[in-house]
């Protein structure tokens, strides 16, 4: 069966669960099957987290991550976690600042300013919805108001400006990379 | 989209199950990785009437789900391999009052405390086995969230309908998996309940032998005189000892199962009618097989996959039928420890067909790659 996957890997605390949600929910609404598998350790904050979505028509053969489309890496902690899953179809989205020195090899590997963006906007916190703006954009998967829909309805109503504009810079972010 | 589509975990679909069928008790006491089951508990119940206890330890949390159903309330606990191991002598209670109730039980790894956090398949046997002496138990292993959501309403209707326990048995995967769920895929049907004594008072026989081999339950403030014991008991409900008796009580429960196989048995096939290798799997090593199955189909392989949804009583029928009429050579059995469910299998097959394992303790789900090469080596 034809699967999309994605992960969202980073430092615990970074709302990478709560952006696979929001992912999950906005393709729900398209009429996609989604399963998602969360890490799940005695931890609360810090450490290694990751999300992973598996998206399908009708439900998935299988629902864990078997070969990567994309993987988000926002922190340096989701490093060397996720390689054995990437191959020629995989698209690397690496947090410039967080994650010096990500994955390379025979996949595209795009390291973009998400943190710094959402700094910009005046809380880094909203950095997992910049993320999420563009992959929304690269991937295609879904409308981006269909998704933005989501994260105004899965996030607290006071950070619905700024979550906007974590999500229209996120999307702006996805041109193509220069040659 | 419609309402009825959503994306769930597989724990909550247990709890959202269990009161979509009526369940209206939830005694518990949380555990890694079950504790979703009872947090979406005592947020729902109290929405539609019932109530959540959150009780002093296992032993009490089964003590109490037994006490709520004989009360005349459908009720249900959740748990994971340690807690369910403490369950065991008020579950053995059950089987023996024949007292319907659930046991959602999330398998994690053992022994012991094990890996709280990561996935097992260990407890098949201590599903089956784990209470002592004779008796008759349903256990229900869903491989998918919706599956979570569809057997957790049968585990209440089998449990009120043959007046007996009935566990829910999910891996770790399958409970913290999230998957998306049209919950109006279960069709809306009649609400179920047991039998109910009806007819005179005077003379009432709690354990009554029928033509169906369920005795009705007294509802509790109709006026029937009861007695109910753990002990073994005549039709009177009172104990007995005298060999023929006690013969006949414990052989009626078991033979109640028997009597009632067709409505209990489940399970799904598939790719298995050319088949020269089947896998029998369950849980997420079941979701695993299915994956292998279409890729090794796809490279030209005979493969095919038999997955008990009933996994005790074990449909033994069918996967003598599904091996007999493919002509498989072999069948092979991934599962999460260290060879239980092969332990059944080849119990079934008695040699027909030889059983290969594949297993894995170590935490971490069986892949399809895994099973896809183990079959390939089995066909080679």
């Amino acid at each position: 069966m034809a699967t999309t996957e994605i992960r969202f890997s980073g430092s615990g605390g970074q709302g990478l669960l709560l952006s696979a949600r929001i992912l999950a929910a906005a393709l729900a609404r398209q009429g996609r099957n989604v399963a998602q598998s969360n890490a799940y350790e005695p931890v609360s904050r810090g450490g290694l987290s990751r999300s992973d979505l598996v998206i399908s028509e009708g439900e998935a053969d299988f629902p864990l991550a078997r070969r990567l489309d994309y993987l988000l890496i926002l922190d340096a902690a989701g490093l060397g976690v996720s390689d054995h899953l990437l191959s020629p179809r995989s698209l690397v989205l690496a947090d410039a600042e967080l994650v010096p020195d990500p994955p390379r090899g025979d996949f595209a590997t795009r390291a973009l300013p998400f943190v710094e963006t959402a700094r910009s906007l005046g809380n880094p916190r909203v950095t997992n919805i910049v993320a999420l703006g563009t992959l929304c954009a690269l991937s295609g998967l879904c409308p981006p108001e269909v998704l933005l829909d989501r994260v105004l309805a899965m996030t607290p109503a006071k950070f619905d400006r700024l979550n906007r504009d974590a999500f229209a810079a996120g999307l702006a972010m996805a041109v193509p990379e220069p040659v | 989209m419609s309402a009825t589509i959503r994306n769930l975990e597989g724990n909550e679909a247990c709890a959202l199950g269990a009161i979509r069928a009526g369940c209206r008790f939830f005694a518990g006491y949380p555990i890694t990785p079950s504790s979703e089951v009872a947090e979406v508990m005592a947020r729902e119940l109290p929405k539609v009437g019932g109530t959540f206890i959150q009780m002093e330890d296992e032993i009490a949390s089964m003590g109490a789900v037994i006490g709520a159903s004989m009360g005349g309330v459908k009720a249900m606990t959740a748990t994971s391999g340690p807690g369910f191991s403490l369950k065991q002598e008020n579950l053995g209670y059950a089987c023996g009052a024949e007292i319907p109730c659930v046991i959602v039980n999330v398998m994690r790894g053992g022994p012991s405390t094990g890996m709280p956090t990561r996935p097992a398949q260990g407890d098949i046997m201590q599903a089956r086995w784990g209470t002592h002496g004779d008796h008759a138990i349903i256990v229900l292993a869903p491989a998918s969230v919706a599956e979570a959501y569809s057997e957790t309403i049968r585990a209440v209707e089998l449990s009120e309908t043959l007046r007996v326990p009935v566990v829910v048995l999910l891996d770790e995967v399958i409970g913290h998996l999230t998957e998306t769920v049209d919950l109006a895929a279960v069709p809306e049907t009649p609400e179920v309940w047991r039998k109910f004594a009806t007819g005179p008072r005077e003379g009432f026989q709690p354990y009554a032998v029928t033509e169906d081999l369920i005795p009705p339950m007294p509802r509790p403030g109709d006026g029937y005189r009861a007695h109910c014991t753990g002990l073994t008991h005549a039709p009177g409900g009172f104990p007995t000892q005298v060999p023929e008796v006690a013969t006949a009580a414990v052989t009626r429960t078991t033979d109640k199962l028997a009597l009632h196989r067709a409505r209990i048995e489940s399970w799904r096939v598939q790719d298995a009618e050319d088949a020269d290798l089947l896998i029998v799997a369950i849980g997420i090593s079941a979701r695993a097989a299915r994956q292998a199955v279409r890729d090794l189909r796809a490279e030209g392989l005979k493969v095919g996959l038999v997955r008990p949804v009933t996994l005790w009583p074990f449909p033994e029928d069918a996967l003598r039928e599904t091996v007999a009429r493919s002509g498989a050579r072999a069948v092979l059995v991934p599962e999460m420890n260290q060879g239980q469910l092969v332990l059944e299998v080849e119990r079934v097959l008695a040699g027909r067909a030889p059983a290969l394992r594949l297993n894995r303790i170590d935490g971490q789900p069986i892949t399809p790659d895994e099973i896809a090469a183990a079959a390939r080596e089995a066909l080679t």
